[in-house]
């Protein structure tokens, strides 16, 4: 299906932050490819996937930046910031130190990204919920305290991985429907491309369904 | 007359006929009245007037009969010429009839001689209605086929504002059709047909494509907001001017230099304006800290290539997959050329700006990471963006070694004497400060281990040489022992610097030779040291050179016993306090271990002295009076009291 890829009516940069091996890059090809990729090679500086989602019957192109999040890359992937729509900040929810070092990475996005980003915190292998470190009750309070959208994810079952993407894409659209999110203005991490009245939106869609090639 | 004659037969059949009278009565007999129905009837007839059977009825029977048939025969004649007057009549009217008859056939020949010409005309006219009909209807097909329903042609003629019918696509395909059907017709006896269809088809093609490309340039043209809306009918558009290439390249030229115009636009106002209300912050406010500026800059083009790419594809996306790839590298390169010079005279200078050897390591190795990472996303190594980002790179690369350069020869201008502790210089803190922190961002570094490794040897090929030169030249003026140990110590700071890091284990080994040379030296001083100080030197040296022609030891001048006695006295008082013989550049060596390893090996070599003096002095040749008591200590004695 050829035309699939390039219908949509909005690009959404997101960006995924968190210390090294939380799985930043696990979630993202869960996400994208919708399976688990075990042994994942160490994200070289950055890397993105890009899905198509449908948010209030609009299509809408997430192109999510993954970034290293070793520290030798930090001056590289903080340059990344700047475009992001949405934040998703990661943590290992059985290695406390990730939990501990996200408000280094609040602080970073905070400053880095504009007023509008929407943040989501995540709290990465639900799975193993016989090693958890970090309670879920904890982790909610400071998203709450921080103003953060916040869910508990596994990368490897896949269990809230959609919702932590498509939630955080709601938030977003939300925000350019009230008027909170200018499209006009630079870097708003949002590009909008007005379908003109020549084409109705309707053929793009039945060209969807029909699923044709050319 | 009939019957008599049958009669006369039947009669012959029975029997032959020997006599008239049996003939006769044979007839007779056979006679059968009752059949014979004239007989009957003749019989009935002469019933009727023959009444009386008398003779002379019979006489005149004849008479009568004749009588009567003449009177029949007259009425016969009577009645015929009543008949035959009707006859005559009737012939008259036949004959008026067949006149009648002969005058119309006669007149019907003429007409229908008359007629022929037409029948025949009108004839050859109905088949060739026939055949008109039938061709019109042939005529009716082709034209169906090979020629444009006006609709068809007002659609592709276009609107006076320029913009496109929704058939267009249509009625091109039908105009495309045609033209390719002519070459049937070609094949075929209609040439001229073909021929003048397929020029009309032609036109009609041309002017379409020539409306359809300004049509699509003029769209792409407008595409040079922040995110462009490449519609459906302009993907349409591409994919037919496919069949042009000129005009198909033509049109995504303009669509390149349109997201050119959008990429330098929005590079530009990232780096002057920044995000909605300020934030992000513009770029250009950080051009004080020059690894962020740079940073930000390459970031932006990277993600803002991204981007392209969708939109190319987008408007590809009717073209088959291969096309758009193909097409996807070309175009890229074209958007991005724009900002090339944007960004190199950036980092230009930023880079000449002299921001230190530690930051242009820093930015040679991200301008690096984003060669790699920037031409992975463009999906080529060549292009103007590209060969700009290598450039830049090349150049921070030689600004990084110029510095490094720099460094070491401000360091050779003016060498610093060693301090009286012979440990390090000033300059070589700086320079070990300095080759610590590029080794420190080194380890940071964003490019591949391989990379990395090969950078090392050459940072230390260019910083090593020149420090081990400068230490020389500043040891110069020192004596053997002091140079020695202020080697030593300066190798020695090095090694701790460099074993801190990865890849260092070559450069540690060659160092290492170095310091095993220094120490030598002072081992063999330190000995020489002790055996100056106890006064054993010269008989030492004395009994290294002695050849038995000489004659006896104890014979030679100064070798006396009474002289060895003395100076073994003297030794046995170093034997008792060994620390005191320490020469003093001992001391200053910096490295516990290395002090250590001197002074045992000192040792070593005096032990080794002092077996060979024992052995020569206890020796009969060299008659030495009661030698036991001159060497009062075995060599396994001082062995002992010296470890
Ligand atoms: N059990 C479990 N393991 C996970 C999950 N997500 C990631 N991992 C593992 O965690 C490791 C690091 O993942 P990766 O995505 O490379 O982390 P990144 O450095 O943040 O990109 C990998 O070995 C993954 O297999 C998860 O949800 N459950
Ligand atoms: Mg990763």
């Amino acid at each position: 299906m050829a035309t699939g890829p390039y219908n949509y009516s909005y690009i959404f940069k997101y960006i995924i932050i968190g210390d090294m091996g939380v799985g930043k890059s696990c979630l993202l090809h869960q996400f994208t490819e919708k399976k688990f990729m075990a042994d994942c090679p160490h994200t070289i500086g950055v890397e993105f996937g890009t899905r198509i989602i449908e948010v209030a019957g609009q299509k809408i192109k997430l192109q999510i930046w993954d970034t290293a999040g070793q520290e030798r890359f930090r001056a590289v992937t903080r340059s990344y910031y700047r475009g992001a729509a949405g934040a998703l900040m990661v943590y290992d929810i059985t290695r406390r130190s990730t939990y501990n070092h996200l408000s280094s990475w609040l602080t970073d996005a905070r400053n880095l990204t504009n007023p509008n980003t929407v943040i989501f915190l995540i709290g990465n292998k639900s799975d193993l919920e016989a090693q958890r470190d970090v309670t879920y009750e904890e982790a909610k309070q400071f998203a709450e305290e921080n103003g953060l959208m916040f869910l508990e994810c596994s990368a490897k079952t896949g269990e809230n991985v959609e919702d932590a993407f498509l939630d955080t894409a709601k938030k977003i659209f939300q925000n350019i429907q009230d008027g909170s999110l200018d499209l006009n203005a630079a870097e708003s991490g949002v590009q909008h491309k007005p379908t003109s009245p020549r084409n109705a939106l309707n053929t793009d869609q039945a060209q969807n369904k029909e699923g044709c090639g050319c | 007359m009939a019957d008599k004659e049958q009669s006369t037969e039947t009669l012959t059949a029975a029997s032959q006929p020997n006599n008239p009278l049996s003939r006769k009565l044979n007839k007779l007999l056979d006679t059968r009245l009752d059949n014979d129905k004239d007989m009957l009837e003749a019989l009935k007839s002469l019933s009727t007037f023959f009444t009386g059977n008398n003779l002379r009825s019979r006489r005149s029977l004849r008479s009568d009969i004749e009588r009567k048939s003449l009177a029949i025969n007259e009425e016969f004649v009577q009645s015929f010429a009543e008949v035959n007057k009707q006859l005559e009549s009737i012939y008259k009217d036949v004959h008026g009839m067949s006149e009648c008859c002969q005058d119309m056939t006669s007149r019907l020949k003429a007409s229908k001689e008359q007629t022929r010409d037409l029948i025949s005309q009108t004839t050859k006219l109905q088949a060739e209605s026939q055949k008109l009909h039938m061709k019109s209807q042939v005529v009716d097909a082709f034209l169906a086929k090979f020629q444009l329903k006006p609709h068809e042609v007002k659609v592709l003629r276009g609107t006076k504002d320029g913009s496109l019918h929704p058939d267009f696509f249509t009625a091109l395909t039908r105009v495309k059709q045609i033209h390719n059907d002519c070459k049937v017709l070609l094949r075929t006896n209609h040439q001229t047909a073909g021929l003048e269809i397929m020029e009309s088809m032609a036109l009609h093609q041309e002017s379409a494509y020539e409306r359809l490309y300004r049509w699509a340039q003029n769209e792409c043209r407008m595409l040079s907001g922040e995110s462009p809306d490449v519609n459906n009918q302009l993907c349409d558009a591409m994919l037919a001017l496919k069949d042009r290439p000129v005009l198909f390249r033509y049109t995504l030229d303009e669509f390149g230099t349109a997201r050119r115009t959008a990429i330098v636009r929005g590079f530009i106002d990232a780096l002057t304006k920044g995000g909605p209300g300020g934030t992000p912050r513009p770029i250009e406010l950080h051009s004080h800290d020059p690894l962020r500026y740079v940073g930000d800059m390459l970031a932006w083009l990277h993600q803002a290539i991204a981007s392209e790419r969708e939109h190319i594809q987008a408007l590809l996306k009717k073209c088959p997959a291969e096309e758009i790839e193909k097409q996807t590298v070309d175009i890229l390169g074209h958007i991005t050329e724009g900002v090339c010079r944007a960004l190199k005279v950036r980092v230009e200078q930023v880079l000449v700006s002299e921001p230190g050897s530690v930051e242009l390591y820093k930015l040679a190795n991200l301008l690096q990471f984003y060669c790699s990472t920037i031409g992975e996303i463009m999906k080529t190594n060549s292009g103007a963006l590209l060969s700009t980002l290598n450039e830049l790179h090349t150049l921070g690369v030689k600004m990084f070694y110029n510095s490094l350069h720099c460094h070491a020869s401000k360091q050779m201008e003016k060498v610093e004497f060693p301090p009286p502790d012979l440990g390090a210089t000033s300059a070589l803190n700086k320079t070990l400060r300095l080759l610590q922190d590029i080794l420190s961002s080194h380890d940071n570094s964003v490019v591949p281990l391989d990379t990395r490794r090969e950078h090392f040897s050459q940072i230390l090929g260019c910083m090593m040489d020149p420090l081990i030169q400068m230490c020389s030249v500043s040891a110069s003026h020192l004596s053997t022992v002091d140079m020695a140990t202020y080697m030593v110590n300066c190798i020695y700071l090095i090694q701790s610097t460099l074993a801190l890091y990865e890849f260092t284990d070559q450069r540690l080994e060659m160092l290492q030779a170095q310091v095993e040379a220094h120490i030598d030296t002072l081992v063999s001083e330190q000995a020489s040291f002790v055996l100056n100080q106890s006064g054993l030197a010269y008989l030492f040296g004395t009994v290294q050179q002695h050849q038995p022609k000489q004659g006896p030891l104890s014979a030679i001048q100064g070798m006396d016993p009474a002289t060895v006695k003395t100076a073994m006295t003297k030794f046995d008082s170093y034997l008792s306090s060994p620390d005191v013989y320490v020469m003093p550049q001992c001391a200053l060596l910096l490295s516990t271990k290395l002090r250590e390893s001197v002074k045992k090996r000192a040792v070593g070599l005096l032990c080794q002295a002092y077996q060979q003096m024992y052995t020569a002095i206890l020796g009969p040749d060299n008659k030495y009076p009661n030698p036991n008591a001159l060497v009062p200590r075995t060599p396994d004695q001082v062995v002992k009291l010296l470890s």
